[in-house]
């Protein structure tokens, strides 16, 4: 059989990966704060004496599509949209930092600040604790504001401040919990400019029409490379014929 | 692997689906005293991670892209978005509102204590202050058979004025319960709400003090529910479950397709 049955089928599968990976991103396009993947594929050429016609596809994730999502406003005073491309620092289930764009906080009984995923979120100098029994607000600069409910005329005061971090310069990427990380470890700088907006929630910035578009496109390309292989069968069809005669 | 893609669409369809029994559960309970509208959160599931970047390709080159899928999405919890609903005007004596946070206790019959909003007091055979259940409010007040007015005073006071005296006599004082964290009180039937782990425990205070709302009497919540946002919310919910149905079928055609051509 022609060895391009092989390529094709390489070609299949890279189709199927890639069909895969813009299902997630369409299951993720109400999740807040999520970030769509981008993937790429390219060409793998064995290197070797016979000819270099035929190239097996692989496809990869070439990281997350940090563009913004659209900011909705909710109204509630522990939601916060980042504006700009800062990080939220949260504390992963190993205990080390990660980072987020998901800003819809809530208190926990024990006064502990987690984020919708249930990651506790990161301030200054460790994961951010809030006194019970207080109104709890969050200010532009990131700074966590409390007025405690007794003397409600006494003006709000800073606890913490969520640790907005900078991704300028490192490439993050996103690990198996959804969190970024360092490519190859480490920690990100504070971003010092960083701004919040609060009352408001950062969608997914995964754009349903260019999924859709892309969603076609992997059908028809994996379509087509399953022609291929059919033409592939006629060729040697035809081959043994001939052999025949 | 074929499979995956149809997996992954189905986690979506999945979300969506819950999301529209949160959003119908809200729009049925949109004339419910006190409802406390939902909100469903999603969240992505792990990724699997195929292939890291940096990895081997061989003995001498490195991978430059890795290849980490995500296996879908899910609801991962549903919070009760706790903003203050109209008060509407009813008239009756013994319909109190909370203007503010907190709520009414009730003993369920049990002796289990149960957290409220809904204000639609009545008074019992024994002339007890109960819910429409018949469930009564803590701490127990008795109204006297011939009292001809009571009030409720804004700190919760309850008085009353019987036949034949001009002045009014104090029955006992309503209660309001505050939690560390009201977002995890779980709720029930009847528009009551149960103390968990998560909520803390209840802390009982006057009305009007220390971020506790005022008793409004002669007033009943409304629930927050909007139905305009509900709405907007449902369409949203249908066009995303559209188009994850779409990924499946378009991922079955290219399945059948290979079945067919090969």
């Amino acid at each position: 059989m022609d060895r391009l049955i092989y390529t094709a089928v390489s070609g299949m599968a890279d189709s199927m990966i890639r069909q895969r990976a813009i299902a997630s991103n369409l299951a993720n396009a109400q999740t807040i704060g999520f970030r769509a993947e981008t993937f790429e594929s390219a060409p793998v050429t064995i290197k070797g004496q016979a000819l270099e016609a035929r190239a097996m596809v692989t496809t990869g994730v070439l990281g997350a599509d940090m563009s913004a999502g659209a900011i909705i406003e909710t109204g509630n005073p522990l939601d916060v949209a980042i504006n700009g491309e800062a990080l939220l620092t949260v504390q992963a289930m190993d205990g080390t930092e990660a980072y987020t764009r998901r800003g819809d906080f809530s208190i926990s009984a024990s006064g502990a600040l987690v984020n919708g995923d249930g990651r506790p979120v990161m301030g200054s100098g460790g994961p951010i604790t809030v006194p019970l029994d207080t109104d709890v607000s969050i200010g532009p600069d990131g700074s966590v504001l409390v007025r405690e409910r007794e003397n409600p005329e006494l003006p709000p005061q800073a606890v913490d401040k969520l640790k907005l971090v900078s991704p300028q310069g490192s490439p993050v990427a996103k690990g198996t919990d959804g969190l970024f990380r360092v490519r190859g470890g480490g920690v990100l700088p504070v971003d010092e400019a960083a701004q919040v907006q609060s009352g408001a929630l950062e969608q997914s910035n995964v754009n349903a029409t260019q999924i859709l578009v892309e969603m076609v496109e992997a059908q028809r390309l994996f379509d087509m490379r399953t022609k291929l292989i059919s033409t592939a069968r006629e060729i040697d069809e035809g081959g043994a014929n001939l052999m025949r005669i | 692997m074929p499979n995956s893609a149809l997996q992954v669409a189905r986690t979506g369809l999945e979300a969506q689906d819950t999301r529209m029994r949160v959003i119908a559960n809200n729009l049925a309970n949109v004339g419910t005293t006190a409802f406390k509208r939902d909100r469903a959160n999603f969240a992505t599931l792990a990724y699997q991670n195929l292939r890291v970047a940096g990895q081997q390709s061989s003995s001498e080159t490195d991978y430059a892209t890795g290849l980490n899928l995500g296996t879908g999405v899910a609801v991962q919890s549903t919070s009760r978005i706790a903003t203050q609903g109209t008060l509407n005007n009813t008239g009756n004596a013994l319909d109190l509102a909370l203007d503010g946070d907190g709520y009414f206790q009730v003993e369920l019959p049990g002796g289990q204590t149960a957290y409220t909003r809904a204000g639609n007091f009545t008074r019992s055979a024994e002339g007890e202050l109960v819910t429409v259940q018949g469930y009564k409010v803590m701490p127990g007040i008795t109204v006297p058979e011939d009292a001809t007015a009571i009030t409720v005073a804004p700190d919760g006071t309850v008085s009353a004025t019987t036949a034949g005296s001009g002045t009014p006599t104090e029955l006992g004082q309503i209660h309001i319960a505050s939690f560390a964290n009201p977002a995890g009180l779980q709720a029930m039937s009847d528009n009551f709400l149960l103390e968990t782990g998560a909520s803390g425990a209840a802390q009982l205070g006057t009305a009007g003090e220390a971020g506790r709302g005022n008793i409004r009497q002669g007033m009943l919540e409304a629930s927050n529910v909007n139905v305009v946002e509900e709405l907007v919310d449902m369409i949203e919910c249908q066009r995303a479950y559209e188009i994850n149905s779409k990924m499946i079928s378009a991922v079955d055609e290219m399945l059948r397709n290979a079945n067919q051509t090969l």
